[in-house]
């Protein structure tokens, strides 16, 4: 059931600003999709730079767990909540869409994409499309990257081996890998390094961004009593991963500029 | 929330509200010696004091003072949260670290990510670092590493004058100058030192005094006056950096 979108809209909402949409997904469970979808969240509040998310773990959703502000549970294949997504992606006041895509999604979920026209606005650089590929430890997960490599092209791409629970990417053959790497022309690699196991897992009891655990708050944003310790692990690790996103350089992909500010700097 | 109240007072901060890190990564260069003269001019002044001892083998913190001091490990999660969460609680005890060789590289590692110094401030502790010179190239790189690493922390170069003054000569400790707090740790007499250096012993207990012959005694009387004056110098020092918010090292 695919909606389609009324490409026209957009354009005139783009000649405003360029917004930027995330997806993070992977074909596979348990690979650690929503902790990315949490520090990006995090990585962006800490920036002042307005992001919403979408989880799409209808009806419920780990990842509204952690950022009930900014997120909304949808079902990514109902028309409605594709109306809901898509259409206000460049009405919205936050110009940065982080779409956390439920394991086993991610293809028909790029297909609807494609279908309504919102992989194309990417290409033509109308908005920002990234995709973030996390990748599981065994070879099935590279394979899933030639499937999406075939939908989303030339957008961003970024492929991230998540080691936060000690998963071992060893077994993969660096050629082989190497092989799959290359079929998506400038994808990134990014590394989630592990974080300690009694760390991440009082954030876990705690429910609240991995921003806040560091900042000693809870979920009114009163001062807690978390570990100092387990705090000082949360915040070396939230660190290094701010570091990666550093790396690729993630605010200059998705940082919304109008046409007219571009028109200004260029004359 | 104590915190709060110090920050609304600068005044309020002291060794009270400290934590000093008593430190080299040279054995024998008299850190357990300054950490426990601390420990009991604490004790003497009347102040609530917790000492942590991250030292093993013979004539640690731990076998002097047992009463005091909490033997301390960080190699493992739950070692390291029974010294740094107890470190950053708020309950007005003045903290000593004796940190030796064997912890020293990673308390410093682990500090610098858990973002130690930024916490203390925030809750209105001074983190001070009393680093016991000697004219090693090791001891010195690794001063200087601290200097950069550890901006945040009171930097407070101890000089033993065991030692004699070479020390810190040469400008072999170039951030040293004329602002610099260098607490100087006086000769002990060799009369006194058999009587000192045999674990348990508190020099804020009187009645160890008691089996001293009166040279010995008045020697360390005398002893005691001297580095105790220095650690009220070292006080006064937390409370004007406190009260002024800027390291102390800077003025040279």
């Amino acid at each position: 059931m695919n909606y389609v979108h009324p490409i026209h809209i957009l354009h005139s909402e783009c000649a405003m600003s360029k917004p930027a949409v995330i997806l993070i997904g992977a074909d596979k469970g348990g690979v650690g999709k929503t902790t990315v979808a949490r520090t990006l969240l995090d990585y962006f509040g800490a920036r002042h730079m307005p992001a919403r998310a979408f989880d799409t773990e209808s009806p419920r959703g780990t990842l509204k767990r952690f950022h009930p502000d900014v997120t909304e549970i949808v079902d990514v294949t109902s028309v409605a909540d594709q109306m809901k997504i898509f259409d206000t992606v460049g009405s919205a006041e936050a110009k940065v869409t982080v779409i956390d895509v439920r394991a086993g999604l991610l293809s028909s979920t790029l297909q609807a994409l494609s279908d309504i026209g919102f992989i194309e606005l990417g290409k033509t650089g109308q908005i920002t499309l990234a995709m973030f590929h996390i990748l599981g430890p065994s070879i099935a997960s590279l394979e899933e990257i030639a499937e999406t490599a075939r939908f989303v092209g030339d957008a961003n791409y970024f492929l991230v081996k998540n080691h936060i629970n000690e998963t071992s990417f060893f077994e993969w053959d660096p050629t082989t890998y190497k092989s799959f790497f290359k079929k998506i022309k400038g994808a990134e690699e990014i590394t989630i390094p592990k974080l300690n196991e009694m760390a991440c897992e009082q954030v876990e009891v705690a429910g609240i961004p991995y921003a806040s655990f560091v900042a000693n708050k809870n979920a009114k944003g009163e001062t807690a009593n978390y570990s100092f310790v387990l705090r000082g692990y949360v915040r070396h690790w939230l660190g290094q991963v701010w570091g990666e996103f550093d790396r690729v350089k993630l605010v200059d992909l998705v940082s919304p500029k109008s046409e007219k500010n571009i028109r200004q700097v260029a004359g | 929330m104590l915190a709060d109240a110090r920050a609304v007072s600068g005044c309020l901060m002291s060794f009270r509200n400290s934590i000093a890190i008593i430190t080299s990564p040279r054995p024998r260069v008299g850190k357990t010696l300054l950490a426990r003269l601390l420990t009991d001019f604490h004790l003497q002044e009347g102040r609530p004091v917790a000492a942590f001892d991250l030292n093993a083998g013979e004539g640690t913190l731990a076998q002097f003072l047992p009463e005091h001091v909490t033997r301390s490990t960080i190699d493992d999660l739950k070692g390291q949260m029974a010294l740094f969460d107890r470190l950053m609680t708020e309950d007005d005890a003045a903290k000593i670290v004796d940190l030796g060789r064997a912890s020293f590289e990673h308390f410093f590692v682990l500090a610098n990510q858990f973002g130690f110094a930024q916490e203390a401030t925030r809750r209105g502790i001074v983190p001070v670092l009393l680093y016991l010179m000697s004219p090693d190239r090791t001891s010195v790189e690794a001063y200087r590493g601290l200097c950069s690493r550890l901006p945040e922390v009171m930097l407070a170069p101890v000089h033993n004058e065991i030692f004699g003054a070479a020390q810190y000569g040469n400008n072999k400790y170039a951030p040293i100058g004329s602002g610099t707090v260098i607490v100087r740790l006086p000769l002990l007499a060799a009369n006194v030192r058999k009587y000192v250096e045999r674990p348990p012993f508190s020099f804020a207990d009187s009645e160890n005094a008691a089996a001293f012959d009166v040279d010995a005694n008045i020697e360390l009387q005398h002893w005691l006056r001297r580095i105790y004056r220095e650690f009220r110098e070292l006080d006064l020092r937390i409370s004007l950096t406190a009260h002024r918010q800027t390291p102390i090292r800077q003025g040279g």
